[in-house]
């Protein structure tokens, strides 16, 4: 039995590892028992995995560094994966007091800045539209993530970028 | 007949796939980010427009014409988006003795944008509803007209189409504010930004009516499609018939839609939408005058090839079909997959590092994907259209439950979590649904993702386990994606259905 300490979208989970059969492993998390059972050996793997009402199928891919990606029904995760008491340390769960919410706002795919709707030092409320990013012919309205005022615009109405680069701060 | 493809994806495939069945030589235009999809492997030849952005390459008449000409094609298909319902092109087209499949140039402009559709469907006795009698000029009068109309009011593109350049405003702020971004939307989108202001129906259902009409005046109805599973407008699932639609209702829809086309004169594979209220009150909605993309659910139902009637509409000016030999058989449901955020809609291009379509009986998967394909960011975000077909709508669903557990897109985010939802969905199942209905779907997205995760955890505990240290050396720009969907799950999903 193995257990590994999971993160994955800023959620920690324990889980315990246990084969019983050649394919097939008995995977406990906090509690609640699965089953996932190996379907496809290769670079990106196919699992079958069950709980006591549902089973979903899943491919899987293991990174450096611990990291593995999932893909199931439609939607990717990317987990972290330490094993407990062997040299792997703890990841610290962010208690809801701890998450810090940016101000930075950053192009979340590449597109181009159609309309920017607020001026260097306008104080913003949690929701004020902030601009305009067309993507895959679709307007996307972003929006500030939280209250304050804009403290610096790094872009112009126009400008094509990429995704993650920096579109404007909020303080 | 040569035909010169003017799109791309999986519409371009499957205009492609009918002309091979007839022995019609294909020419397919593409852009460079398309130079190793699909369409251009099953294509007689290729011809490369250059440019990436639509503007520089579909949307392209000159280069298009050019491309038709160089080629020897005496015809062109649109497929549809694009310059598929564009009155310039068809002109440009007619003028340069290539047939243009689709209406002729004088239906279009009878038809060409919301305003003018309207009124020839008013005019020939079909109801419309309450609207601003023409473009409104600024925010000024959008507050106005919208006070006039009463909220909730929509503000729409006079040029728009495919669900984009649309809001819905329920206060003056709102009809201010959004009539700025439909206005800009539609200059990027359509080239043109006139809006004008609709009532906005509650609740409403959207059904449509499937035609093909010929250049003699007949016009014959393959029955009707429901689209109300919208997201911002734009159609989510399909299917065909409607459970809101009995024989007394698709009687007056057949008949509104047919008095509406020969009204304008209009021929090819043309639909007619309308909305129906609560009480079962329909409105004209719009005519899309092009091949939709639902149409298999139509082609499921009906075994008729639409592709095929759109050539012959076009070649020889006569249908080969009458109303007496279309008959309505079992069910179909059609699920768009798009690459996006399934709770934020925010699109997600990038590359597909595993595909796997399902099949089997009753499952038909139009897509242009393939393992290692890279989803351009430069055009729309549908990747797949997965549709199923059954004995009755129970059937068609069991199957698409089967469906959607089988597909595997491995490497980009999906819309598929929320069909999968769909499915399982007792509203859904019972047909007890409204354009507004996934609204309240949405929420469930977030326990439903919360469930799902544990299962990603299993899986990625057994995986590390079974493979402890990757075998293959990975980029990690491979991996960045994942943070950017995870960031775009903090973005906020707008409420502009």
């Amino acid at each position: 039995m193995r257990t590994y300490r999971i993160q994955l979208n800023e959620r920690a989970y324990t889980a315990s590892v246990e084969q019983t059969g050649e394919d097939v492993f008995k995977v406990t998390i906090d509690g609640e028992v699965f089953e996932s059972e190996s379907l496809r050996r290769d670079s990106i793997s196919t699992w079958l995995v069950r709980s006591t009402n549902d089973e979903i199928r899943a491919q899987t891919r293991v990174l450096p560094a611990d990291k593995v990606d999932v893909w199931l029904a439609g939607t990717p995760f990317q987990a972290s994966v330490q094993v407990v008491g062997t040299g792997g340390y703890a990841i610290p769960t962010p208690g809801i007091g701890e998450q810090r919410i940016s101000g930075d706002i950053r192009a979340p795919m590449p597109g181009r800045i159609t309309s920017i709707l607020i001026r260097e030092g306008e104080s913003v409320d949690l929701g004020t539209p902030l601009l305009i990013l067309e993507a895959m012919k679709m307007q996307n309205e972003l929006t500030s993530p939280t209250a304050g005022h804009v403290k610096s615009i790094h872009v112009q109405e126009g400008a094509t970028v990429k995704k993650d680069s920096l579109l404007i701060v909020v303080e | 007949m040569k035909l010169l493809i003017a799109n791309r994806g999986e519409i371009a495939l499957r205009i492609i796939r009918t002309c091979r069945k007839l022995g019609v030589r294909t020419v397919q235009a593409y852009s460079d980010p398309d130079r190793d999809s699909l369409p251009l492997r099953y294509a007689d030849e290729r011809y490369a427009l250059g440019g990436a952005t639509p503007a520089e390459s579909y949307l392209n008449i000159e280069k298009l014409v050019r491309a038709a000409l160089h080629t020897n094609c005496d015809a062109v298909h649109p497929g549809y988006g694009f310059l598929a319902e564009e009155g310039s092109f068809v002109k440009a087209c007619e003028e340069n003795n290539l047939n243009f499949i689709g209406p002729s140039s004088t239906a279009l402009e009878k038809l060409g944008n919301k305003l003018s559709a309207r009124r020839t469907m008013r005019e020939a006795g079909v109801p419309v509803i309450p609207a601003s009698e023409g473009p409104v000029k600024d925010e000024d009068e959008a507050a106005t007209v919208a006070e006039k109309i009463g909220y909730p009011v929509i503000l729409k593109a006079v040029y728009g189409g495919g669900g984009r350049g649309m809001r819905i405003a329920k206060a003056s702020d709102e009809a201010r504010r959004f009539f700025r971004v439909t206005k800009l939307e539609s200059l990027s989108a359509f080239g043109r930004g006139e809006v004008y202001i609709e009532k906005r129906l509650v609740n409403p259902r959207h059904v449509e009516i499937q035609t093909v009409c010929d250049k003699h005046g007949k016009v014959v109805s393959l029955g009707e499609r429901e689209c109300s599973i919208q997201r911002r407008h734009q159609k989510l699932l399909e299917e065909a018939p409607s459970v809101a639609v009995n024989e007394s209702l698709r009687h007056q829809l057949d008949d509104a839609a047919k008095k509406g086309l020969s009204a304008a004169g209009y021929t090819n594979a043309g639909t007619v939408e309308f909305l129906i209220d609560k009480s079962g009150k329909f409105y004209f909605l719009e005519v899309n005058k092009r091949l939709q993309v639902e149409h298999l659910v139509t082609e499921m139902t009906t075994g008729i090839d639409l592709v095929e009637e759109q050539l012959k509409i076009a070649t020889t000016s006569t249908l080969g079909l009458s109303q007496d030999e279309v008959h309505i058989n079992g069910w179909a449901i059609n699920c768009r997959i798009n690459a996006e955020d399934s709770r934020s809609f925010a699109p997600s291009p990038g590359t597909v590092i595993h595909y796997h379509p399902p099949s089997g009986p009753g499952v038909r998967c139009d897509s242009a994907l393939f393992s290692g394909y890279t989803i351009p960011e430069y055009y729309d975000s549908m990747v797949a259209k997965l549709a199923t077909w059954g004995r009755d709508r129970a059937e068609a669903i069991q199957r698409m439950k089967v469906a959607l557990d089988e597909v595997e897109i491995v490497g980009v985010p999906t819309t598929i979590p929320l069909h999968r939802l769909l499915m399982r969905d007792e509203g859904f199942i019972q047909g007890n649904f409204n354009t507004t209905y996934l609204n309240t779907i949405l929420p469930q997205m977030n326990s439903n993702l919360l469930r799902l995760e544990r299962y990603a955890v299993a899986a990625a505990a057994t995986s590390r386990l079974r493979n402890p240290t990757p075998t293959t050396a990975h980029r990690m720009s491979e991996t960045s994606r994942w943070r950017m969907s995870a960031r775009t799950q903090q973005m906020t999903a707008k409420p502009g259905w």
